[in-house]
C-alpha cells in the first residue's frame, strides 16, 4: 500500500525530450522514497548498480559487473524487473559492440569478458557485419548503425534514450501503483534528468547562476575596491 | 454435523455474506485510493477535499451489501438456504471485487488529476462505470431475492 503513497506523490515526468527539468528535484525525489522499507531500497539499490551507467566506479571491470548482474537475476524472481534489467543489459551489450568496433577492432574480444546475455555469442559470429545480424531482433540497431556510419552521435544518444524510453513504457504496463511501476518510474526520472542536462544552452546558464551565486558574497575580493 | 444445519449454516452465510464481503471491500478500496489520495496531497498545495472525498468512493459497496442483507434476511428452512447462499455469496463477491478494482480506478483519478485538474471530472467516468456494474448486481441480487420462499 506504501507504493500508492509514493506513486500519487509523484509528477507525471510527460515526453522525455520535452521536459527542460525533470519535474521533481532529485533532493524532493530521495526524500519520497523514504517511504520505502529497507528491503525495497535494498532491490532498487541493485538496479541502480546495474542500469545507471553514468555512475558506474571507473575500477569496476566488465567481469566483476557481469558476477553483480547475475547475482541480481539469481536473487530475484520478478519477472518485470529481470526484464528491464536484462534488457537494459542486452542493449548496453549491442552499444558496447558498436563502439569497440568503431574505435577499430576488427575483431571481438578473445578470452576477455565484455557483454551480458544470449546475444555475446551471435555478436562475435557475425563481428563484421554491420548490425551484427541483430537487426530482425532489435529494430533499432539497423538506425543505430547508419546514425554511427554519420557520426552523429547525439542522434546515437538520443536513439537510445528513445529506445530505453520505449522499453520503459511497454514494461510499466499493468503497473500503476507497485514496485516495479516505482522503478520504472525512477528509471524514466534518470532519463529526463540525463536528457535535460544534456542541453547546452540551459548548461552554461545553470553554471553562469552557480557562478554568480557562489561569488555573490565574494564580488568585493575582485572589484579592486580596498578591503 | 447433521445434512439439515449444514443446509441451514449455508443459508445463514448467505444472508451475511454481502455485507462482509461488502466492507471488506470497501475498506480494500477505501485504503487504497485513501493511500492515493494521501500521496497527492503530498504533490499539490490545494483541492486536498476533493481527493479525500473521491476516495470515499468504495464505502457504497458496503452499502449494497447491507441492503442485500437485509432484503435475503428472513428465518432460514432447508428450502430458502440454497437461494439465500447463492444469491447472497455472489453478491457479496461482487461487491468485494467492485469495491477493489473501483479503489484503483479512484487512486489512478486522484493520481491523474493532480497534475492536471481540469481532467478531475473525466477520470471520475471509470470508477462510476465500476460502480454502474455493482449496481447490476445489486439490483438483480434484489430482484432474485423475491423468489426465494419465505
Amino acid at each position: 500500500m506504501k507504493y500508492v503513497v509514493l506513486m500519487a506523490s509523484l509528477p507525471p515526468l510527460g515526453s522525455l525530450f520535452e521536459a527542460a527539468t525533470p519535474p521533481i528535484s532529485r533532493l524532493k525525489l530521495e526524500s519520497r522514497l523514504g517511504l520505502l522499507e529497507s528491503s525495497d531500497r535494498h532491490t532498487l539499490e541493485q538496479i541502480a548498480n546495474l542500469i545507471a551507467w553514468p555512475s558506474q566506479p571507473l575500477e569496476r571491470t566488465d567481469a566483476a559487473f557481469l558476477v553483480e548482474a547475475h547475482r541480481f537475476l539469481a536473487s530475484n524472481r520478478n519477472p518485470t524487473l529481470r526484464r528491464l534489467v536484462t534488457q537494459r543489459l542486452d542493449m548496453r551489450t549491442v552499444v558496447a559492440a558498436f563502439r569497440r568496433r568503431r574505435r577499430g577492432e576488427a575483431q571481438p574480444p578473445d578470452g576477455e569478458v565484455w557483454g551480458f546475455g544470449e546475444w555475446v555469442g551471435l555478436i562475435e559470429r557475425n563481428w563484421s557485419a554491420p548490425t551484427f545480424k541483430l537487426d530482425v531482433i532489435f529494430p533499432w540497431v539497423r538506425q543505430a548503425h547508419d546514425l554511427l556510419e554519420e557520426d552523429d552521435l547525439i542522434g546515437f544518444e538520443k536513439l537510445q534514450f528513445s529506445v530505453v524510453w520505449t522499453m520503459l513504457n511497454r514494461l510499466g504496463a499493468g503497473h500503476a501503483f507497485d514496485f516495479e511501476a516505482l522503478i520504472i518510474y525512477l528509471a524514466r526520472w534518470s532519463l529526463v534528468s540525463r536528457w535535460s542536462c544534456y542541453k547546452g544552452e540551459t548548461a552554461v546558464a545553470r553554471f553562469r547562476e552557480l557562478v554568480d551565486a557562489g561569488l555573490a558574497n565574494h564580488r568585493e575580493l575582485f572589484s579592486g575596491v580596498a578591503q | 454435523m447433521s445434512n439439515d444445519t449444514s443446509v441451514l449454516v449455508l443459508g445463514w452465510i448467505g444472508i451475511y455474506a454481502p455485507v462482509a464481503l461488502g466492507a471488506i471491500g470497501a475498506s480494500i478500496g477505501c485504503t487504497t485510493a485513501g493511500q492515493a489520495a494521501i500521496g497527492a496531497m503530498m504533490e499539490v498545495n490545494s483541492g486536498y477535499g476533493r481527493f479525500v472525498g473521491l476516495s470515499a468512493l468504495p464505502s457504497s459497496m458496503s452499502i449494497y451489501g447491507i441492503v442485500v442483507m437485509f432484503i435475503l434476511n428472513r428465518p432460514v428452512t432447508p428450502e430458502n438456504s440454497g437461494g439465500l447462499f447463492g444469491i447472497g455469496l455472489l453478491s457479496g463477491l461482487a461487491f468485494l471485487m467492485a469495491a477493489i478494482y473501483q479503489g484503483l480506478c479512484c487512486a489512478s483519478a486522484i493520481s491523474g488529476s493532480k497534475a492536471k485538474p481540469e481532467i478531475f471530472g473525466l477520470s471520475l467516468a471509470p470508477a462510476a462505470i465500476v460502480e454502474g456494474f455493482a449496481v447490476f448486481a445489486f439490483v438483480f441480487a434484489l430482484v432474485a431475492a423475491g423468489g426465494i420462499p419465505k
